[in-house]
């Protein structure tokens, strides 16, 4: 039982993954213009202090990338308090009755060389970040890459596709965004906010502080429009995700909604779901809008509390008028900050919660090797025996129990049994995908936990039912058996596995790239092409998991020929439902309930009538028992 | 565009958006104004009164072009959503009319970002040029009219920094296009290599090849990286170039304000508004070519809705309805080929009469023709040459819903909903009981294993069925199509993932249950057809055998070969 389901979940998890190619609504599918949905990290700090290690891994960078954004920082701050002054010399005050020209040439061509200092400094921080963003991501990305091919084949099995490629692709996206933005801004706006401050209240210290009570108004006033907008894009989304997946659901499903005639059904259950985006994407969309207009109203009734209390201070002496034009322009730069910096708290919020979801496959454990006999793969000779093993994928659903086989080198062993009767679990435990819970497998005598896996591995070729090609040429493909092997050898071993008609017969032969849906080569001569793969590996023990059962059985008697010179001596190990391929065993092993309950070569089991006979009969004969 | 006429219902929203936004923008022109004579009359003038006063028409003002601001996008947002309201219902409709063979022609990939990203893609367009067309155009004209109602030569810092600011703005873009696409397909290329390797770990452990995979990995991570780079570097140059432009123009304005305010002509506060439109001016050409740089994008997303709607489904349905028994299903002379094959037929001029409650198998290898002689009965596609008909009526001439009724069609892949396993059963079977679902569902063989869920028949199921297996998911399918008991049972290669004993257990049991109806049972295997009362053989679309077993053994080369190659001689056993 445990088997067939998790063979099940397995292939959905594949068409989740094409899904998302398509750009269907899953996680990270932001919406139109909208402002981020925020997670929570669980471990903020730590996640943090680790992320923190990989983009500090280029200390110099890093460094070198903080001193410039206070520079620059800095720079900018000068700006105002220049503009300022030359706003005193142009402003006729008190009397004066020219303009100091000179002056004002003067501050004007300091400001000028300021703003180009500024800016010249300014494409080398964003220069820097994109570096700093560069090799984060080039680190992060390569690291989880070589966690997630050590992980056990047990992870991959039991965790959907589509989400270990969303911590590849968006999880990374958003952290290397947020690396190359959030980090300059974050420093920068912290320094803004100190510096204007002081500059403030060295001007002048009460319209400091009328400046700071300001604060705390724009700040009530944009979290509350903040909290309510994000809570409808929230449900926006939530609404998006639905009329995606339903879209997804019943056009990929076209066929069933046209041969039960359910277009109209379908067609309401869709009207309810876009008006239902309607109405949410038009509220969501309308806070969001509402934050421009209110900040814009924040900051003109600020200037004009300036304007107005300046003035009176203008009038008493207390202050310039250029002071006056200081202080329009620093609280621009106070508020923009604040918010700034409570923005890219949420951008790296959001960061961090991916930074965890990839740590965690990180910190998955790899596939543990423990062994250390002496052994090369020529050494290998391919015996095989099964001790008393007990295994079971989830706990409590036992597959295999006390379980026993022993095969002799060279020998051809048919398993045959029901959808979940335990085969394909034995392929699993003999390669070590999974690790049994007891007893012991023996490879030649050996242990093969004490088998260093690499070497226990290259013994053994697989042909799967699923081909596995990769997106490269037909030689490439072929030569993926066996990586020093010369042209010559390729298309030997492709003569062997029978490929060789039809690969001559491509305009292109071996240099042909497959597609990536594979969809250029039939089914057929995908397996053949896997056949040649594991002819070129020379294995010591071949493992066939219903290697013919997707392919009709006419192309089959071809692959059929090609598996026997490919098993011709090897230890063998044939799983199949299809006589053909066990009735030539030189054993017949008939599984039920993890246990074997027959074995026996194929005149044998059928004399015997017992459960080989049985299924024989309702496979072969097509009566009903 | 000719999708403007789904905007028409909401003309109104559409006229008020850009009216409501030009009242933004001219308050937003007329502040800085205000701002100036509250520093020249106010401030230099000591008139705190002016001040005050002048102040709170001010803050008036901007409240009222906020609330302008805020009208506008509530009018552009409700059009714009209702407008992808109406298209999203429209373009469902049509693809739910669709045959196959237009489907096809689509792809089922490109039928959904069509429906979902495209619309939201075009709905945006929508929203943000009701206003983004106006705002720009207004603040720009409307910048410069102020600017020079200022003093006349300002016009000076205009004619130099506009044009700089737009080349800089059209090159960045020019430059960093192409890239965004290399981007993304270098970005492809790293999610197929993951993918690849997570589909093929079994085989990648098998033969040791982790190390190299590691490298593939990172030299596509590798390729991918340089081009992110040279975008990042590019935009690094972005943002400083267009500030520079910006602050220079404030120097250049202080120095002409300043020589002016020497000469008389202008009072300091009026240099201090000069500043703020500059730099309006200098956002809205920004702005400009930001949403000129959008149509295109839109255009292209309009462009594939279009080519959606514009189809004209092609499958006419008919008029007559009957619930008459069956007598016959009839291929004359039917010839099928695939809009997208390059004219190689997948049925050849097929002759074949099925009489009512025969029992039909069809054999033949993958690519045979088998399937696409079934789906032409319930009109899945029509027939290119020849014609079907069901009791001597072409199948053209009924109504689809009442053909498709009398037809009980098991998919290759079945197709699982998200819902419980009744709702499953039931589907496209509303009128029918519960009951009748748990009847069929025991046909099928699935009962017992439904039974066995902790829910029962109120088992949720995920979307897509990912927590059943395929053979678990077969005989759903099956149960689907039992429960409106229809005089056609059509099984499309559908009982591939059970095995023989549960196979073997269905057929005896549809014998039982299903006693009248007419059976078309497509297999691979030959143990699933020997019963049949005719074997069909297909090869390369066309028909080279069809009689029972016992007859075919003795007469077809083709069925020997085949039979030979699953059972052999010894089959006699």
């Amino acid at each position: 039982m445990s088997e067939e389901r998790r063979r099940g979940a397995q292939a959905p998890a594949e068409q989740q993954n094409q899904n998302q190619n398509r750009g269907g609504g899953g996680r990270g599918g932001r919406g139109p213009m909208g402002p981020m949905i925020i997670e929570k990290p669980k471990d903020l700090i730590g996640t943090l202090k680790r992320l923190i290690g990989y983009v500090g891994r280029d200390r110099i960078l890093l460094f070198s990338l903080i001193g410039i954004v206070v520079v620059v920082t800095l720079l900018g701050l000068v700006g105002p308090a220049l503009q300022g002054k030359a706003i005193d010399i142009i402003s006729l005050e008190n009397g004066e009755d020219h303009v100091d020209v000179p002056a004002l040439v003067q501050v004007l061509l300091i400001m000028g060389g300021t703003y180009l200092l500024q800016a010249g400094i300014n494409c080398m921080q964003g220069i820097l970040a994109a570096k700093l963003s560069r090799s984060t991501v080039r680190s992060l990305r390569n690291d989880l890459f070589q966690s997630i091919i050590r992980l056990p084949i047990r992870y991959t099995d039991t965790h959907n596709h589509g989400d270990i490629m969303s911590r590849m692709t968006n999880d990374v996206e958003t952290i290397s965004n947020t690396i190359s933005n959030s980090l300059a801004s974050l420093v920068s706006s912290v320094l803004t906010v100190v510096g204007v401050l002081a500059i403030m209240f060295y001007y002048n210290w009460f319209l400091a502080l009328l400046n700071i009570l300001m604060v705390p108004i724009s700040l009530v006033v944009t979290r509350f429009i903040a909290s309510r907008s994000r809570k409808y894009y929230k449900k926006q989304q939530a609404v998006l995700g639905a009329l995606n997946g339903d879209v997804e659901e019943k056009v990929t499903a076209l066929k069933t909604v046209t041969a039960y005639s359910t277009q109209k059904k379908s067609f309401l259950h869709f009207q309810g779901l876009s008006r239902e985006m309607r109405r949410t994407a038009i509220k969501a969309q309308i806070y969001g809008s509402v934050m421009g207009p209110v900040m814009n109203f924040i900051g003109n009734f600020v200037f004009l509390v300036i304007a107005a209390v300046g003035g009176y201070l203008a009038l008493k002496d207390v202050i310039t008028i250029g002071t006056i034009a200081l202080f329009i322009n620093y609280s621009r730069q106070f508020t923009r900050p604040i918010n700034e910096i409570a923005n890219q708290y949420n951008v790296i919020q959001t960061a961090i919660a991916g930074a965890e979801r990839v740590f965690a496959v990180m910190d998955e454990k790899p596939e543990i090797d423990e062994g250390k006999a002496e052994l090369a793969k020529e050494d290998i000779r391919g015996d095989i025996d099964f001790e008393h093993i007990d295994f079971s994928y989830v706990k409590g659903e036992q597959v295999l129990k006390d379980f026993d086989l022993s095969v002799k080198q060279g020998q051809r062993i048919a398993i045959v049994g029901a959808t979940g009767s335990g085969k394909t679990t034995i392929v699993n435990l003999l390669t070590r995908f999974y690790e049994i819970d007891a007893g012991s497998i023996k490879v030649d005598g050996v242990d093969v936990r004490d088998i260093p896996k690499n070497t226990l591995r290259s013994a053994i070729a697989i042909v799967l039912q699923d081909t596995v090609l990769f997106l490269d040429t037909i030689r490439e493909n072929i030569r993926y058996g066996n990586l020093a092997a010369g042209n010559g050898e390729i298309e030997a071993a492709a003569k062997i596995a029978n490929a060789d008609h039809f690969v001559e017969r491509l305009p292109e032969g071996y240099d042909t790239m497959l597609s990536e849906s594979g969809s250029n080569l039939s089914q057929g001569q995908r397996q053949l092409l896997s056949i040649a793969r594991a002819v070129l590996a020379d294995p010591k023990i071949l493992i066939l998991d219903e290697a013919t059962s997707s392919i009709d059985t006419r192309t089959e008697l071809h692959i059929q020929e090609a598996m026997l010179k490919l098993m011709e001596n090897r230890t063998s190990l044939i799983i199949a439902h299809r006589l053909s391929t066990i009735r030539d065993a030189d054993r017949i092993v008939v599984l039920d309930a993890g246990h074997i309950v027959e074995s026996g070569n194929h005149e044998e089991l059928l004399a015997a009538k017992g459960r080989y006979y049985e299924l024989y009969q309702t496979q072969f004969a097509g009566l009903a028992t | 565009m000719r999708l403007a006429k789904y905007l028409k219902p909401y003309w109104w929203l559409a006229i008020l958006a850009p009216l409501t936004m030009i009242g933004e923008v001219i308050i937003d022109l007329f502040q800085p104004r205000l701002m100036a004579s509250i520093i020249d009359n106010g401030v230099l003038g000591g008139d705190m009164a002016l001040i005050i006063t002048t102040g709170v028409k001010m803050l008036l003002l901007v409240a009222a072009g906020g609330l302008c601001g805020i009208l506008s996008g509530a009018f552009s947002i409700s059009a714009a959503q209702s407008f992808a309201n109406d298209l999203r219902q429209d373009l469902y409709k049509k693809v739910m009319s669709f045959s196959f063979e237009q489907t096809d022609k689509f792809t089922i990939g490109s039928l959904i970002t069509r429906l979902t990203n495209d619309v939201t893609a075009v709905s945006d367009f929508i929203s943000s040029m009701l206003r983004m067309f106006v705002r720009a155009p207004v603040f720009f004209i409307g910048g410069i009219v102020m600017m020079l109602s200022l003093n006349t030569r300002f016009a000076l810092v205009m004619i130099v920094s506009m044009p700089i600011q737009l080349l800089v703005v059209i090159l960045v873009f020019k430059k960093v296009r192409p890239l965004f696409k290399v981007m993304q397909e270098k970005l492809d290329r790293v999610n197929s290599k993951m993918r690849e390797d997570i589909t093929g770990a079994r085989i990648i452990k098998s033969l040791v090849r982790e190390n190299q995979e590691i490298d593939r990995f990172r030299a596509a991570n590798e390729d991918l990286l340089k081009v992110s780079y040279t975008v990042g570097r590019t935009f690094a140059f972005f943002g400083p170039s267009l500030m520079i432009i910006m602050n220079l123009s404030v120097v250049a304005i202080l120095m002409i304000g300043g020589l002016e305010v020497e000469a008389r002509n202008m009072q300091v506060g009026e240099v201090m508004a000069a500043i703020s439109y500059i730099s309006q001016i200098l956002m809205s050409v920004m702005m400009l070519t930001m949403t000129f740089m959008s149509i295109t994008r839109a255009s292209v997303s309009a462009g594939r809705i279009l080519e959606v709607l514009d189809t004209v489904p092609s499958i006419k349905d008919g008029g007559h309805a009957d619930n008459d028994p069956i007598e016959s299903i009839r291929f004359e002379n039917v010839t099928f080929s695939y809009p997208n094959s390059s004219g190689v037929p997948a049925v050849k001029n097929v002759n074949l009469e099925i009489r009512g409650g025969e029992k039909i198998a069809i054999l033949g290898a993958t690519g045979s023709g088998k399937s696409s002689l079934v789906q032409l009965i319930p009109r899945f596609y029509d027939a290119t040459e020849g014609k079907i008909s069901i009791n001597g009526r072409d199948v053209r001439e009924y109504n689809l819903e009442n053909l498709r009724d009398k037809i009980g069609f098991v998919l290759q892949s079945s197709n699982i909903f998200g819902g419980t396993v009744m709702e499953n059963i039931l589907y496209g079977n509303a009128e029918h009981t519960r009951e009748e679902g748990m009847e069929a569902a025991s046909i099928a063989q699935a009962a017992e294993y439904i039974e066995e869920f902790n829910e029962g028949y109120d088992t949720p199921i995920s979307e897509k069925g990912t927590s059943l297996s395929g053979g678990q998911k077969q005989r759903i399918a099956i149960a689907r199509a039992l429960v409106k008991k229809p005089p056609i049972l059509i099984f499309d290669d559908s009982t591939s993932a059970l095995d023989f004993k549960t196979e073997a257990k269905l057929r005896a049991e549809l014998n039982k249950h299903m006693e009248g109806a007419t059976v078309i049972t497509i297999a691979q295997r030959i143990a699933s057809v020997l019963s049949a009362d005719r074997i069909i053989v297909l090869e390369n679309g066309e028909i080279v055998a069809d009689g029972p077993h016992a007859e075919l053994m003795k007469t077809s080369a083709v069925y020997k070969d085949i039979y030979d190659s699953q059972i052999r001689e010894d089959a006699a056993l």
